[in-house]
C-alpha cells in the first residue's frame, strides 16, 4: 500500500540524514596544525560588499606579515619553527557573517583570530570570541564600545575612536597661525563616527574654539550638500569630517560646488587612503587627515624594519603607497607572532596572557594593551595632502614638513 | 535636537536664510535631474515590458566604469565619451534581453526579478574583479566649478548633467511618439499579442527597449562619475533609487521619471536643510507612501500599467 | 452531492512527512560541529522567513517587497525591551511577533488597496522609511550605533542560548511556519487567498471578504517574520538598523520562494535550503568569486525552471514531459 511505501522512504531518508556527518560533535583537532609544522590563524575579512576596498587593504597587511615572518623561518614555538598560514574567509562586509565565520573557524580548531575590518564587524566577532574561548587581535575596530563590555580576549592595536578627529583639532590648535576661531563637525551617523565626532567637539571646546552644532548625515551618503549648505552661512574656520571614504570625498567635492571655503578641511579615515587623492586630484590639496600610522612613525622591529622600509615593501608588493589600513593589519599579525613566541605555545589561554603582558616596539607603534585591551597609549598622527602626497605634520616630533596654512585656496 | 536647530537658525540673518533656501532648491533640482536620468531606463523597461530589472544599478555603475576607462585610456572628456558609453551599453543590453531575459518573459510574475537578481550578482562581482573595489571618479577641469548667480552657486558639472537629462527625456518622448520604432515599442507594451499580430517582432522590440534603457543607464552612470564617486558596491543604491523614482512619477508616461526625480531631489534638499540630515531618507520614503496612497498610479502615470495581466 | 474523502495517505501523509523531517532535523544536531550547527540554524531561519513571505506573496499574490520591516521591528522590539526593560527573551519573543503583526494590520489596511508592482514598492517604501525612523530614535534604539542586548551579568534576564539553543528555536519557528502554511493551504482561508490571487474581483463577487483575508494574511506573515527577527536580534547580541532592515533579506526571501515554487508548501523550504546551502558552500570554497558563481547558477536555474522547482515537477508529472528544453520553450517569448 502507498502509505507504507511513503513512510518507509521517509524513515530511510531521515535515518540516512541523521547518519551523515557521522562523527563526534564539538570541536575538531585543537592544536591548529602544530603537529604538521604550520601555525594557522583565521581571518575573516570583507572581500566583497560595502567595505571591500578597506578589506582588501587589510588583507594586504596580513599577507605581507605572513611573508616577512616565513622569510625568517616562521614562528618560534618552544623549540619548533612553525610556518605561519593565515586562512581567509569573506564576510561580505556583514557583522553577522563575520561572527558566524569565527564560529566556523572554531570548529576547525582555529583559536587564534585576526579581526575583520571595521568596528561593527569586530564588535560582533568579539562577542563570539569571548564565548568560544578564542583570542582575537583587532586591527581596525576602533570604537571604544568594543572594549567597554568587559571582554578579556580581544586586543586592539590601534588608537581608540575618540582620538581620530580630536587629534586633528589638537594639531590645528598647536600649529595653525593665525589661530582659527570656529570649528564645526560633520559626522556620519554610525557609532564609530559619532564617537570620533564627540571626541573632536570636546577637544575643540577644551582648547577654546567656538564649536558650532554638529551636523549628521546618513552613513554612506554620497550627498552631503544639505549639511554643507546649513553651515555655509556661519562661515566656520575649520570643518572636521567624521566620516569614511565615500562621505569624505563627497564633502570636499560638494563644498567646492557650493562655495563653502573654510580655512582648512580635516577628515578622519578618508585622506590617508590612496583613493582620496586619485578621486579628488587637485582638490585634495591641503586637506588634513588623521592616521593611525604614517611613513615617518618612529619605532622599528625585526620583521618589518622601520616605517619607511614597510612603505617600500608595500609599494614593491602591491604597487601603491602604504596606508594605515595596511599597517594596522600587519601590526595585529605581528602582535600575535610576538605573543606566541613569548608564550612558547599556541594554546589560546597562554597566548591571551602573553598578549595582555605584551610591550614591544614595532614599525607601527609600541604594542602595549591597557586593562580593557585597547592600545590607548598610542598617539595618532595628523597628515596633510601636499603635492598629492601624504605628509606628516603632527606631532611635531615626527613631522616631515610644516603645516600649510590656510589649507584651502579661494 | 530641535532646540539646537533653533539656536543655530536664529543666528542667521533673514538674507542668509533665503539664500540658503534658494541654494538648497537649486541644488535639489539639479540633483533631481540626474536622479531622473538614472531612473528613466528602469521606468521604460518596467512600463513597456513589465520587467522589474534588479540589475539596473549595476548597468549604471558599468556605464560609469566604461566612461572612466575611456577617460583614462583615450583622455576622452566624459560628456563626449558618453556617446560611446551609450553605444557599448546598448549592445550589451540588447544581447542580455534577446538571449537571456526573453527566455523567461512568459513565466510567472517576478521570475524576471529572479533572473535580474542573478544578473546583478554577476555584474557587480565581475566589476569587482575587473576594476577592483577602489572608489573612482572621472576628473574634469570644469565639473567642480560653479557659476554664481546672485549668491547662489550653480555647479557646472551638475548643471550640464541636468540639461542633458532634460534633453534626453524630451528626445525620448518625441521618439516614442513620432517614430515607427517608438510606436512599435509602445504598442508592444500595451498588448504584446496584438502587436505581434500586426507584424511587430516582439523579441526584437523587447531587446531594443532594454538596450535603450541600459544605454540611458550608462550615460547616467558616466555623469554620476563626473560629479561624484562610484564603486561596484554602489549598484544596489542606484537600483533602489530607480525603483522609488519610477513609481513616484508613474509608469506609462515618459515624463514620469523626470517628475519623480525632480520631486525626490527637492524633497531631499529641503528636508536636509530644515531637518537634521539623518531624517532625509525617512522623509523621501514618507513622500513616496503618501503619493501612492492618493495617486496609486504615481504622479503622472497611467492607471492601465498598474495591474496588467500578462498575455 | 456527496463529498469525496481523499485517501488516508493523501490526508495524513504530508503531516507524517513533516513530523519525520522535524525529527530528522533534531537528530542532525547531534552530528554537527558547533559552527555547522550555526550554519544549519541560519538555514532554518530562512526556511521560516521564506514560508512567511509565501503566505502573502505566493498564495495571495501580493508580493511584499518590504517584508523585512517585520523582521526589523520584531528584532528591535525584542532588543529594546530586553535592554531597557530587562524582559526575558521568552516574554519578548511572542510579544515581538504580535507587535509586528499589529504593524502589519496598520500598514496593510491602506496599502493592500494597491495592486501589483505598486503594492510592492509601497511596502518597500514603508520598510525603508521605518528603518530611517528607527535610526533617528537613537535614544531608544541606539540609532546608527546599534543596540546591545545584555547577555552577561545581572542585567541579562535570559542566559545566552548558544548555538545549540538557537538551533532549536529556529527549528521550532520553521516547524511553526510549516504548520501554519500547511493548515492554511488546506482550509477555506487558503482557498480565499488563492482566489484573490487568481482574480480578485471574481473572488469578491463570489462573496469572499477580500480586505479581511488580505489583512489577516499580511498580519500572519508579519507575525512569523517578526518572531524570526526577535530571535535573530538575541542571537546577534548587537544589532544595527542597516542589517536588520536590509532590503537584501527581502530579496533573498523572494528568490527562495520563487526558485522553490511559490504558492506551495514545499517550495519555499526547498528554495531556502538550496539557496542558503549553495551560497554558504560557494563562499567557503570559492572565496574570491562566490557571488559571481551564485549569480550564474541562479540565472541558469531560473531559465531552466521559471515556474520554480515544485511547480515544474507537478506540471511535468501531469504532462508526462520532464524535458527541460521543452520547459524553456513553454516560457520563452
Amino acid at each position: 500500500m502507498k502509505t507504507s511505501r511513503i513512510l518507509a522512504t521517509a524513515t530511510i531518508a531521515a535515518v540516512s540524514v541523521a547518519l551523515t556527518g557521522c562523527g563526534s560533535k564539538g570541536e575538531a583537532g585543537g592544536d591548529a596544525g602544530a603537529s604538521s609544522g604550520t601555525l594557522t590563524i583565521g581571518a575573516s575579512i570583507s572581500l566583497t560588499g560595502k567595505t571591500a576596498r578597506e578589506g582588501v587593504l587589510t588583507q594586504e597587511g596580513y599577507q605581507l606579515c605572513q611573508e616577512k615572518v616565513n622569510a625568517k623561518g616562521g614562528v618560534k614555538v618552544g623549540d619548533k619553527m612553525l610556518k605561519l598560514d593565515i586562512k581567509y574567509q569573506d564576510d561580505t562586509s556583514k557583522p553577522d557573517t563575520a561572527a558566524s565565520l569565527v564560529d566556523q573557524f572554531n570548529d576547525q580548531g582555529i583559536k587564534l583570530i585576526l579581526g575583520s575590518y571595521g568596528s561593527a564587524n569586530t564588535e560582533a566577532q568579539a562577542a563570539v570570541i569571548e564565548r568560544n574561548n578564542q583570542v582575537m587581535v583587532d586591527s581596525s575596530g576602533a570604537d571604544n564600545n568594543i572594549f567597554a563590555k568587559g571582554y578579556k580576549r580581544t586586543f586592539g592595536v590601534l588608537s581608540p575612536a575618540t582620538e581620530y578627529a580630536a587629534s586633528i583639532v589638537k594639531a590645528v590648535a598647536e600649529l595653525a597661525s593665525p589661530k582659527p576661531t570656529s570649528v564645526v563637525v560633520l559626522s556620519a551617523d554610525d557609532g564609530f563616527s559619532k564617537r570620533a565626532a564627540d571626541g573632536a567637539a570636546k577637544a575643540a571646546k577644551d582648547l577654546g574654539f567656538t564649536v558650532l552644532e554638529t551636523q549628521y548625515f546618513p552613513n554612506g551618503a554620497t550627498d552631503v550638500s544639505a549639511s554643507l549648505n546649513k553651515v555655509k552661512a556661519s562661515n566656520p574656520d575649520v570643518i572636521i569630517g567624521s566620516v569614511h571614504l565615500a562621505e569624505g570625498v563627497a564633502i570636499i567635492k560638494q563644498a567646492k560646488e557650493l562655495g563653502v571655503v573654510p580655512k582648512v578641511f580635516g577628515e578622519t579615515v578618508a585622506p590617508p587612503t590612496p583613493d582620496f587623492v586619485t578621486t579628488l586630484g587637485k582638490d585634495a590639496e591641503g586637506v588634513l587627515g588623521s592616521s593611525q600610522w604614517t611613513k615617518s612613525a618612529a619605532g622599528s622591529d625585526d620583521y618589518f624594519g622601520t616605517a619607511k622600509q614597510y612603505d617600500a615593501d608595500i609599494q614593491a608588493k602591491f604597487k601603491h603607497e602604504a596606508g594605515y589600513h595596511n599597517a594596522e593589519a600587519s601590526a595585529a599579525c605581528l602582535a600575535f607572532v610576538l605573543a606566541i613566541q613569548k608564550a612558547g605555545s599556541t594554546d589560546a589561554n597562554k597566548v591571551r596572557d602573553a598578549l595582555a603582558a605584551l610591550d614591544a616596539p614595532s614599525f607601527f607603534a609600541q604594542l602595549k594593551f591597557d586593562a580593557v585591551g585597547m592600545n590607548s597609549s598610542k598617539p595618532m598622527s595628523v597628515i596633510q595632502i601636499q603635492g598629492g602626497k601624504q605628509v606628516t605634520v603632527w606631532p611635531k616630533a615626527s613631522a616631515e614638513a610644516a603645516l600649510i596654512w590656510p589649507g584651502t585656496t579661494k | 535636537m530641535a532646540q539646537g536647530l533653533r539656536r543655530s537658525r536664529t543666528h542667521l540673518a533673514w538674507n542668509d536664510q533665503v539664500t540658503g533656501f534658494l541654494q538648497a532648491t537649486v541644488y535639489g533640482l539639479l540633483q533631481g535631474g540626474l536622479l531622473a536620468l538614472v531612473a528613466v531606463g528602469f521606468s521604460l523597461v518596467w512600463g513597456v515590458m513589465n520587467v522589474v530589472n534588479l540589475s539596473h544599478g549595476a548597468f549604471v555603475v558599468l556605464g560609469a566604469y566604461v566612461g572612466w576607462q575611456l577617460n583614462i585610456s583615450l583622455g576622452l572628456d566624459p560628456f563626449l565619451g558618453m556617446v560611446i558609453v551609450a553605444l557599448v551599453l546598448f549592445c550589451i543590453g540588447y544581447a542580455v534581453q534577446r538571449f537571456l531575459i526573453n527566455l523567461v518573459v512568459n513565466g510567472p510574475i517576478f521570475i524576471t526579478l529572479l533572473l535580474t537578481f542573478g544578473l546583478e550578482l554577476l555584474l557587480v562581482q565581475g566589476m569587482n574583479i575587473v576594476f577592483t573595489a577602489n572608489y573612482q571618479s572621472i576628473p574634469t577641469s570644469y565639473a567642480g566649478n560653479a557659476i554664481v548667480l546672485g549668491g547662489i552657486q550653480v555647479p557646472l558639472g551638475r548643471l550640464l548633467a541636468f540639461l542633458l537629462a532634460v534633453g534626453i527625456t524630451v528626445l525620448l518622448v518625441k521618439v516614442m511618439a513620432n517614430t515607427r520604432i517608438g510606436m512599435s515599442i509602445m504598442a508592444t507594451g500595451m498588448d504584446r499579442g496584438a502587436a505581434r499580430l500586426m507584424g511587430i517582432r516582439a523579441r526584437h522590440v523587447y531587446a531594443l527597449t532594454f538596450g535603450i534603457a541600459t544605454a540611458l543607464a550608462g550615460m547616467a552612470g558616466t555623469m554620476v562619475g563626473t560629479v561624484g564617486t562610484f564603486n561596484p558596491a554602489a549598484a544596489g543604491g542606484f537600483t533602489l533609487l530607480s525603483f522609488v523614482i519610477a513609481v513616484l512619477g508613474g509608469l506609462g508616461n515618459m515624463y514620469g521619471a523626470m517628475v519623480g526625480g525632480l520631486l525626490m531631489g527637492l524633497v531631499q534638499a529641503w528636508g536636509g536643510y530644515y531637518l537634521s540630515g539623518t531624517w532625509v531618507n525617512a522623509l523621501a520614503f514618507l513622500v513616496l507612501v503618501i503619493v501612492l496612497m492618493f495617486r496609486p498610479s504615481g504622479l503622472v502615470g497611467k492607471a492601465f500599467y498598474a495591474a496588467r495581466v500578462e498575455v | 452531492m456527496a463529498t469525496v474523502t481523499p485517501a488516508l495517505w493523501r490526508r495524513w501523509g504530508p503531516w507524517a512527512l513533516g513530523l519525520v523531517g522535524a525529527l530528522a532535523a533534531l537528530g542532525l544536531q547531534t552530528q554537527l560541529y558547533t559552527g555547522q550547527v550555526r550554519t544549519v540554524a541560519t538555514i532554518f531561519m530562512f526556511v521560516a522567513l521564506a514560508l512567511s513571505w509565501n503566505l502573502i506573496g505566493g498564495y495571495t499574490g501580493y508580493a511584499s517587497f518590504g517584508q523585512v520591516v517585520f523582521f526589523g521591528l520584531g528584532g528591535y522590539f525584542a532588543a529594546v525591551t530586553m535592554t531597557h526593560l530587562h524582559w526575558s527573551f521568552w516574554v519578548a519573543l511572542p510579544l515581538a511577533g504580535l507587535a509586528a503583526a499589529a504593524y502589519a494590520v496598520v500598514i496593510g489596511i491602506p496599502l493592500l488597496r494597491l495592486r501589483g508592482h505598486y503594492f510592492a514598492i509601497a511596502t518597500l517604501g514603508v520598510a525603508e522609511g521605518t528603518r530611517e525612523v528607527v535610526i533617528n530614535l537613537d535614544g531608544l534604539t541606539g540609532g546608527g550605533g546599534g543596540i546591545t542586548v545584555p547577555t552577561v551579568g545581572a542585567a541579562a534576564a535570559t542566559k545566552y542560548l548558544g548555538n545549540d539553543g538557537f538551533y532549536l528555536v529556529y527549528l521550532a519557528l520553521a516547524v511553526l511556519a510549516l504548520l501554519i502554511t500547511g493548515l492554511v493551504s488546506r482550509s477555506k482561508f487558503g482557498f480565499a487567498m488563492r482566489a484573490i490571487h487568481q482574480d480578485e474581483d471574481a473572488a469578491a463577487a463570489v462573496g469572499i471578504n477580500t480586505t479581511r483575508t488580505k489583512v489577516l494574511t499580511f498580519a500572519l506573515s508579519g507575525l512569523l517574520t517578526g518572531l524570526v527577527g526577535a530571535t535573530y536580534a538575541f542571537q546577534q547580541v548587537t544589532i544595527y538598523p542597516e542589517r536588520l532592515f536590509d532590503v537584501e533579506i527581502t530579496v533573498l526571501m523572494v528568490v527562495m520562494v520563487v526558485i522553490g515554487g511559490s504558492g506551495t508548501v514545499l517550495g519555499p523550504i526547498i528554495g531556502a535550503v538550496a539557496l542558503q546551502f549553495l551560497s554558504e558552500w560557494l563562499r567557503q570554497n570559492y572565496t574570491t568569486v562566490h557571488t559571481l558563481l551564485l549569480g550564474i547558477i541562479i540565472i541558469i536555474a531560473v531559465i531552466l525552471l521559471p515556474q520554480g522547482l515544485v511547480n515544474y515537477l507537478r506540471e511535468a508529472r501531469r504532462n508526462g514531459d520532464y524535458s527541460l528544453l521543452a520547459n524553456v520553450r513553454r516560457y520563452r517569448l
